[in-house]
C-alpha cells in the first residue's frame, strides 16, 4: 500500500518539476557561493577568487591567534588605535581591516552597542586599553544594557533577565577564533531548506485532496483500511517524503561543500557570529540543531498540508494556503506596541529559517516563572501545531 | 445474510436526499430504479458507509454497520459512479493497490487480479497505463475491484454506463451469476438493465421508494394505478414513463 502512495507522489509531474527546481536552486546556490568567494592575497596584492580564495582564507586563517583572550585582543586594537586613521576611509579599509580580514569586523562589531543597527567600526578608536581591552566584560556590559533598555512594545521581566545573562555567563569564554567560512556555506546550505518548504508544499497538497478531485475517496473509504491504515499510511508517507527531500537536498549541498573544503569551523564557538549570542553552542552543534529545527518544520507543514488537503478538498486552495503560510509572515511588521506580536510573528517559518539571527535576538517567552528561550519554544510550538494537524486529518478525510 | 435499511434519511441542510427508507434485502439483485437526484446515490453511499446517516440505521446480520466498521467495509464491493482512477496506475496495479486497502495477501491479490481482468476482458491491457483506457475499459476495470475480495453485498452505481451492447451483455450475465448468493445493489437509468437482471426494483423519487417489487408486481401496480386493461402488454420502461416523465405532479405519491 505504501509503495503506492510513493507512486502517487513521483508521478506527478508538477511534484517532479518541483523537485528538480529545488535541488536545482540548491546547486545553483552553492555554485554561487563557491565562485563568488574573494581572498585578498598581501603577497601578490591581489585578489583570488573562488575555490583558490576558500582555500587561501583558510590557510590565512591558521596564521591568526587561536584563543581571543585579553592581551590579543589588547594587543591587536592597540595596532589598529596606532595608525589614528578614521577607519570608515579607504585608505583604513586598505592598511588595517583588509589585513585583519572577519577578525576586524568581528572586534568592532563586538563592542558596537545593540541598540545600533551596523557595525560602528570607529568604536575601536574610542577604547580606552589603559586596563585592557575589557572584551569578555564589555560583552556582558552590552547585554546587560539591552535587557535594561526602555522598548515601546514592552521591556524584559527580571526573571528574563536573570536568564539570559546567567546564560551568556555560562558559555565558554575565552572564544576560539578560526576560519568559519566554510561553516557559513553549510550553515546558509541548511537555511535554503527553507525554499525547499516550497516544494513541500506543493509534492503534499495533494495527498489526499487530488483522491477528492478524482472521485477515487469514495471506493477508498468503503475498503477495509480505507479509513484507518490507509490515512496513517499516507501522513507516513508524505512525512518520510519531506525529511528524505529536504535532508537529501541539504546534505548533498554539505556533502559537495566538505568534499572540497573539509569541515574546518565546526568546534568554533557560535560568538564568532555575533559576540552576545548567549547560547553555548559550537558552530557545527548549531548547524545540526537547524537542521533539525528546518526538518521539524518541514514536517509541521507537511502535516499542515496534509489536515487542509482533507478539509478544503482542493489541491490548489491547499497549495495556496501553504504557500501562504511560508511567505506571507515575512510582509508581516514587528510590531512598536505589541510584545505579544512580536513574539508569535517570530515565531514563524521564514523567521525561524533564520536562526543565526534570531540567536542573537534574545526573544524569550515567560509562562509564569518559567522562562523559555526561543530557540525552545520554536521546537515546542512547531512539535504541538504538528500534533494537533496530526489529530484533525484521520477526521477530515473520513467525513463526507 | 439480510441487510436491513429503517427508516434511513439523509438531511443535507434543507434539503432531504433519503427519507425514511425501509427495506430488507435478503441474497438477489436489487435495482435502484430514479431519474437524476432521486436520492440513489445518496442511498448508496450511505449503504457504504461514506455518507453519514441523518436518522435511522442500517444493518447488517442485526449489527449496525457503523458499529461493524473495517468487518463491515471487508463484505463490500463498490463501484462509485465516475469514480476517479490513477491515470498512471496500470490495470494490474490499480486491482493490487485497491487489494491491498481491502486486506488481500498479496500473492492471492495477484492471482485474483488476473481473474478478474480476465473476466472483464482486460487480461491483454493489465500492463497497460489507465489513461490510455476508453470510459468502457474504465469502467470494466471498476466492476472487476469492486469483486476483489468476493464481497457478500455489491454495490454498483451506474455499473452499464459507458459499456457497449456486447459488454452490457456480458455484464448482465456476471450479475446474475453474482447475485445468487451475495446481495447486489445497482442504480441505473437504463430500464432494460434492471428489468433483465434484478430480482427486485426500488422506483426512487425525491428520496422515497415510491413502487417496489419484482417485474411482475410492478405490472400490477401499474394495472391499478394506471387502469389500463391487462391484455396490453407491460414493461418497465411504462412504469418508469408513467412516473418519471409523463405528469410528476400528478403521480408523485402513489
Amino acid at each position: 500500500m505504501m509503495l503506492f502512495e510513493w507512486k502517487k507522489i513521483f508521478e506527478r509531474r508538477l511534484n517532479v518539476v518541483a523537485m528538480i527546481l529545488g535541488y536545482l536552486l540548491i546547486a545553483v546556490c552553492v555554485f554561487v557561493w563557491i565562485s563568488q568567494a574573494r581572498f585578498y592575497s598581501a603577497e601578490t596584492d591581489s585578489y583570488l577568487e573562488g575555490i583558490e580564495a576558500i582555500h587561501a582564507d583558510q590557510e590565512w586563517a591558521k596564521g591568526q591567534a587561536d584563543i581571543i583572550s585579553e592581551e590579543y585582543v589588547s594587543q591587536v586594537i592597540r595596532e589598529i588605535q596606532s595608525h589614528g586613521m578614521d577607519l570608515e576611509s579607504d585608505d583604513a579599509y586598505v592598511e588595517i581591516i583588509r589585513p585583519l580580514g572577519d577578525f576586524f569586523y568581528f572586534l568592532a562589531g563586538s563592542y558596537t552597542d545593540m541598540s545600533e543597527k551596523y557595525i560602528n567600526r570607529n568604536v575601536l578608536m574610542e577604547i580606552d586599553l589603559t586596563d585592557g581591552a575589557h572584551f569578555y566584560e564589555r560583552r556582558m556590559g552590552k547585554i546587560t544594557d539591552y535587557l535594561n533598555m526602555d522598548f515601546s512594545y514592552g521591556n524584559y521581566k527580571e526573571a528574563e533577565k536573570d536568564f539570559w545573562i546567567q546564560k551568556a555567563e555560562n558559555t565558554v569564554t575565552p572564544f576560539i577564533w578560526g576560519n568559519k567560512c566554510i561553516m557559513d556555506m553549510v550553515l546558509s546550505s541548511i537555511a535554503i531548506g527553507f525554499y525547499l518548504l516550497f516544494v513541500i508544499v506543493i509534492c503534499t497538497s495533494t495527498v489526499f485532496s487530488s483522491e477528492y478531485e478524482s472521485g477515487a475517496s469514495s471506493l477508498l473509504l468503503t475498503t477495509r483500511y480505507g479509513k484507518d491504515r490507509l490515512i496513517w499510511f499516507k501522513i507516513v508517507v508524505s512525512v518520510l517524503f519531506t525529511a528524505g527531500y529536504l535532508s537529501f537536498g541539504i546534505l548533498s549541498a554539505v556533502g559537495v561543500i566538505s568534499l572540497l573544503f573539509g569541515f574546518s569551523g565546526v568546534n568554533l564557538p557560535i560568538q564568532l557570529w555575533n559576540s552576545v549570542i548567549p547560547y553555548n553552542l559550537t558552530i557545527g552543534q548549531m548547524c545540526m540543531g537547524f537542521f533539525a529545527l528546518i526538518l521539524l518544520i518541514g514536517i509541521t507543514i507537511t502535516l499542515i498540508q496534509l489536515f487542509f488537503s482533507s478539509k478544503l478538498r482542493s489541491s490548489l486552495a491547499t497549495m495556496a494556503v501553504g504557500a501562504a503560510i511560508i511567505i506571507a509572515p515575512a510582509f508581516f511588521p514587528m510590531s512598536k506596541k505589541s510584545g505579544l506580536w512580536n513574539h508569535i510573528n517570530v515565531l514563524f517559518p521564514v523567521r525561524a529559517a533564520n536562526l543565526k539571527e534570531m540567536l542573537g535576538s534574545f526573544v524569550s517567552y515567560t509562562v509564569g516563572d518559567c522562562v523559555i528561550s526561543y530557540v525552545t519554544m520554536t521546537m515546542i510550538v512547531y512539535t504541538v501545531i504538528g500534533i494537533v494537524a496530526l489529530l484533525f486529518i484521520k477526521k477530515g478525510f473520513v467525513k463526507e | 445474510m439480510e441487510l436491513i435499511l429503517d427508516r434511513v434519511t439523509k438531511q443535507y441542510k434543507n434539503k432531504i436526499a433519503v427519507d425514511r427508507l425501509s427495506a430488507a434485502l435478503r441474497e438477489g439483485v436489487y435495482g435502484l430504479l430514479g431519474a437524476n437526484g432521486a436520492g440513489k446515490t445518496t442511498l448508496m453511499r450511505m449503504i457504504c458507509g461514506i455518507a453519514e446517516i441523518s436518522s435511522g440505521e442500517i444493518c447488517y446480520d442485526g449489527e449496525e454497520i457503523g458499529v461493524m466498521g473495517g468487518r463491515y467495509r471487508d463484505l463490500l464491493g463498490y463501484l462509485p459512479q465516475d469514480f476517479g482512477y490513477y491515470p498512471n496506475f496500470t490495470a494490474m496495479e490499480f486491482m493490487l493497490y485497491i487489494a491491498s486497502l481491502k486486506g488481500l495477501d498479496r500473492r492471492f491479490a495477484r492471482k485474483k487480479s488476473k481473474l478478474l481482468l480476465q473476466e472483464v476482458g482486460l487480461e491483454c491491457e493489465m500492463r497497460h497505463k489507465i489513461k490510455t483506457f476508453s470510459g468502457g475499459m474504465r469502467q470494466r476495470l471498476g466492476i472487476a475491484q469492486a469483486l476483489l475480495n468476493d464481497p457478500k453485498i455489491l454495490v454498483l452505481d451506474e455499473p452499464t454506463s459507458g459499456l457497449d451492447p456486447k459488454e452490457r451483455v456480458r455484464f448482465r450475465r456476471m450479475i446474475a451469476d453474482l447475485g445468487k448468493d451475495r446481495i447486489i445493489i445497482l442504480s441505473t437509468h437504463i430500464v432494460s438493465d434492471v428489468e433483465e437482471i434484478a430480482d427486485w426494483i426500488f422506483l426512487m423519487k425525491q428520496g422515497q421508494f415510491i413502487a417496489q417489487g419484482t417485474l411482475e408486481n410492478l405490472r400490477e401496480h401499474y394495472l391499478e394505478v394506471t387502469h389500463v386493461k391487462e391484455a396490453e402488454p407491460f414493461n418497465l420502461e411504462k412504469l418508469y414513463l408513467f412516473y418519471f416523465e409523463e405528469g410528476e405532479e400528478k403521480h408523485d405519491a402513489v
